[in-house]
């Protein structure tokens, strides 16, 4: 059972890194054909609700981690930064903003690396 | 293996953390060249197989050799299944992105979204299902 949870959640993860190398294409000054773009946002619809459900169930499924564990609480915490900016760049995309896009894409990019940081270090674990 | 990998000695963490981000350069960039190349994009589909693909799978192996030698994988009798699912998958994975490379620079050279174009697709397409099967034999470590 864990394995499996496991696997999904890295799938989703890798889905968000999906759509994180597409708009830092994008944010270099690539013009991505729009089908791109819309496989990039799907990925981090489906990849964002992946991790956060399984990533939870997960944490609740080994005795080892507790869902108010400080590791667990920040991902949860960046998670939602993650998403916000996620959002707004969609937005700002759509309107040709791309400059303001860009900055809040490379945000969004520090925060997927702190997320990824936390899951292998697991401080406090 | 599972419980393991949940309690991983601190010090392996910095290889696997290489490991990860390259496996994801990797994956992230192939979906970005299987929607240039479908979407008729020759030139975009070309550099991202060299500058995402190829960069990605050089970080991925060679964190993938360094974690190996912390874990000390290769020295146990017999090897895990799943390292050798990692081996087995991740190295002919070089091959497929070279010809695939070669295939998309010429198409994006001639403009020519024949064979040339279908091949590396193709070739995308199947690295991104040997991907898959890597992340399903690192996840859930078969013996």
């Amino acid at each position: 059972m864990y394995d499996w949870l496991l696997f999904f959640h890295l799938l989703a993860a890798f889905m968000l890194a999906v759509t994180v190398v597409i708009y830092s294409a994008v944010a270099i000054g690539v013009t991505a054909p729009g089908r791109t773009l819309f496989v990039a946002d799907r990925c981090w619809d489906v990849g964002g609700v992946g991790t956060l459900i399984l990533g939870i169930w997960l944490a609740l499924h080994l005795d080892e981690y507790g869902f108010f564990d400080g590791w667990i609480l920040g991902a949860i915490a960046l998670w939602f930064v993650a998403t916000g900016l996620g959002q707004t760049i969609q937005r700002r995309m759509a309107a040709g903003e791309t400059a303001a896009g860009a900055t809040m894409h490379w945000l969004r990019t520090l925060v997927i690396i702190g997320l990824l940081v936390l899951m292998i270090w697991k401080p406090g674990a | 293996m599972s419980l393991l990998a949940a309690i991983r000695p601190d010090d392996w963490n910095i290889a696997l953390f290489v490991h990860i981000l390259g496996a994801m350069m990797l994956v992230g960039s192939l979906v970005l060249v299987a929607t240039a190349l479908a979407a008729r994009d020759l030139r975009l589909g070309f550099r991202s197989l060299l500058l995402g693909v190829i960069p990605g799978w050089i970080v991925m192996r060679g964190a993938a050799e360094w974690i190996a030698e912390k874990e000390r994988v290769n020295d146990i009798d017999p090897t895990p299944a799943w390292v050798d699912i990692g081996y087995s998958v991740g190295d002919p994975m070089l091959l497929f992105i070279i010809i695939a490379t070669v295939c998309a620079g010429l198409a994006a050279r001639r403009q020519s979204t024949g064979p040339l174009r279908t091949t590396a697709l193709v070739l995308v397409g199947i690295l991104l299902v040997a991907s898959v099967v890597a992340v399903w034999a690192m996840s859930t470590k078969p013996t």
